[in-house]
């Protein structure tokens, strides 16, 4: 194996030993994951109840098909929980180990910045699909909404551009909470208007008709109307392939942006000497 | 292997390390040794590639310590507790750190377990380590330091806080380590272990460096000492006291106090003699205490000016 090789499967392992810290750290609090999913129950039947009252002919139309608000809201939380990830768990798990006083000690190991970013959330990467599926699994077995089968690989090859769209204003907002200790409220408050703002809720046409127009160009926005118009709508690869592209060219400018945020960073932290404050 | 040179290290205006020169060679534990705020920590920083100097170049390993590959080679040992995730057991937190080392997971428990051995934490190495005492964090801080066998340590007040055994036995580990050519720093306000430990040491104060050479080195910079007089009705003058003290004992000015004097006995006279020929010169002694030991004395002495504040 070469040497690139190694350096590699040496990264991989690595972040295999975040997941079995996280699960280990996961089995101490034994009741919380049982809470999760009992929490993901309780949300479902809310969403159900809420989409009683909601007037079927305010929701929008996917490839013909009119949209049950069960179906829409399904989609706007399964993304959500991504963009949460990438957004909110990047920004605070570093936060966390800031506090926990481990920073340091991370950083003193041999192991590649962008390895520590994704160790510290490769445990929800893998939990968090895994919290969708139970969530869709509700949403369907439950409520009887129904997605178009044949449409499971473009809705994953948008989820596949949207999360490292997302990762990278994380990553952003990670460079912010090294610096200014504080910026993960700024980073959940622009989470929080970023769900609502995006669509996730609610469609955006109920919006004055400006600010629609504005705000659907939001690459979240997009990411979110892809995946209603290939699950819902049924909508193959050549219908969404303009907003697979526009994500593509959003993901490639967040992660350059977000990289250079954390490099920047850490190199500013090492220079102040400020590494372990919090 | 550690080697810095004319490093200062400034935070704003305040420069908070100057001029430091230091060279560790293998096999060697050099002592940082400076009262609170000398600038002992700052400096381990410096060397372990966390915070990067104003002025002049740290080497170690004849690399850079801000790269990863140097920094793979560092046992880092910092003071304080919070370095652990307090839900996992000790054994985890070493097993997890080792892996990010680049053990296999087999591996990392075996070395953990050897550690833990070496650290007398194998009776709590399943707990939790929110469940661990100070000394007993302390200790795992000290295994997970030495979990890769690193040619260079960088420690921080690692026996600070610990009882006597506890602190001989991290002091054991870390000759241990030293004996099979580690260089060490050990940067540590306890004074009195750096004899018989530590083979040269770095007197810093206020960042300045006050004092750099062999242990022994400093130990001789240290005023003779035996007892620290005061002295009442003192009208006589000093010679006239001396005169009656030939034979007996020396008198000197004490270096931090006009008002007191240092009294080095000579061999087999008896303070009550001394106390006589005082009073035989016209002066009577108020107060008598053995004085410090030296190398106490001697790094007062080089730090005097910090501790007046």
């Amino acid at each position: 194996m070469t040497n690139a090789g190694t350096r590699g499967t040496s990264e991989m392992n690595k972040l295999f030993a975040f997941v079995r810290r996280d699960v280990l750290v996961l089995l101490s609090y034994r009741l919380a994951f049982l809470a999760d999913i009992a929490n993901l129950a309780f949300q479902s039947v809310t969403f159900y109840f809420v989409s009683l009252m909601v007037n079927p002919a305010a929701m929008p139309e996917y490839g013909g098909t009119t949209a049950t608000y069960m179906a829409f809201v399904g989609i706007g939380i399964a993304f959500g929980a991504f963009m949460q990830i990438g957004l909110g768990r990047v920004v605070s798990a570093i936060r966390n180990e800031q506090v926990l006083g481990t920073l340091e000690s991370l950083f003193m190991t041999p192991t590649r910045p962008l390895t520590l970013q994704v160790g510290l959330v490769v445990y929800d990467l893998i939990y968090v699909p895994i919290r969708t599926g139970i969530f869709l699994g509700i949403v369907m077995g439950v409520f009887g909404v129904r997605f178009d089968p044949g449409a499971v690989a473009p809705a994953l090859a948008v989820l596949f551009l949207f999360i490292p769209m997302v990762w990278g204003l994380g990553m952003l907002g990670a460079g912010a909470v090294l610096t200014f200790r504080r910026g993960g409220g700024i980073v959940g408050f622009v989470g929080a208007a970023v769900s609502v703002a995006s669509g996730a809720y609610f469609p955006l046409d109920l919006l004055p008709e400006r600010l629609a127009a504005i705000l659907s160009l939001s690459p979240v926005a997009v990411a979110f109307d892809a995946a209603r118009r290939t699950l819902i709508g049924g909508e193959g690869w050549a219908e969404i392939s303009g907003g697979l592209i526009y994500l593509a060219a959003s993901a490639i400018v967040s992660l350059a942006i977000g990289l250079w945020a954390v490099r920047a960073a850490i190199l500013r932290e090492r220079r102040m000497g400020t590494l372990s404050h919090y | 292997m550690i080697e810095a040179l004319g490093v200062s290290r400034a935070f704003g205006p305040k420069e908070v390390v100057s001029g430091l020169d230091l060279k560790v060679p293998g096999g060697t534990i050099h002592a940082l040794l400076g009262p609170n705020g000398a600038g002992k920590t700052t400096v381990l920083r410096m060397l372990a590639g966390l915070t990067s100097p104003t002025g002049g170049t740290v080497r170690v390993l004849d690399g850079d310590p801000v790269t990863r590959e140097i920094r793979a080679r560092i046992g880092w040992i910092p003071s304080g507790d919070r370095s652990f995730y307090l839900r996992l057991s000790g054994r985890e937190n070493l097993v997890f750190f080792a892996r990010l080392y680049g053990m296999s997971l087999r591996t990392a428990r075996e070395r953990s377990d050897e550690l833990l051995e070496k650290v007398d934490l194998v009776e709590a190495a399943r707990q939790p380590a929110r469940l661990y005492s100070h000394g007993m964090q302390k200790r795992l801080v000290i295994a997970r330091g030495l979990l890769t066998d690193p040619p260079v340590l960088i420690v921080d007040e690692a026996t600070h806080d610990l009882d006597p055994t506890s602190a001989q036995n991290v002091r054991s580990l870390v000759t241990e380590a030293s004996s099979t050519g580690a260089a060490v720093v050990w940067a540590t306000q306890r004074l009195e272990e750096i004899r018989s430990f530590a083979h040269d040491v770095t007197v810093l104060g206020r960042g300045d460096v006050r004092f750099s050479g062999g242990v022994d080195k400093l130990v001789k910079r240290a005023l003779n000492r035996t007892y620290e007089i005061q002295l009442v009705n003192g009208f006589a003058p000093l010679p006239l006291i001396e005169s009656n003290l030939v034979g007996l004992a020396e008198l000197s000015a004490h270096p931090f106090y006009s008002d007191r004097f240092l009294l080095h006995l000579g061999s087999g006279t008896a303070l009550s003699d001394v106390f006589q020929g005082i009073e035989r010169a016209g002066a009577k002694v108020h107060s008598c205490a053995e004085a410090r030991s030296d190398i106490e004395e001697a790094f007062l002495h080089l730090t005097a000016e910090d501790n007046d504040d």
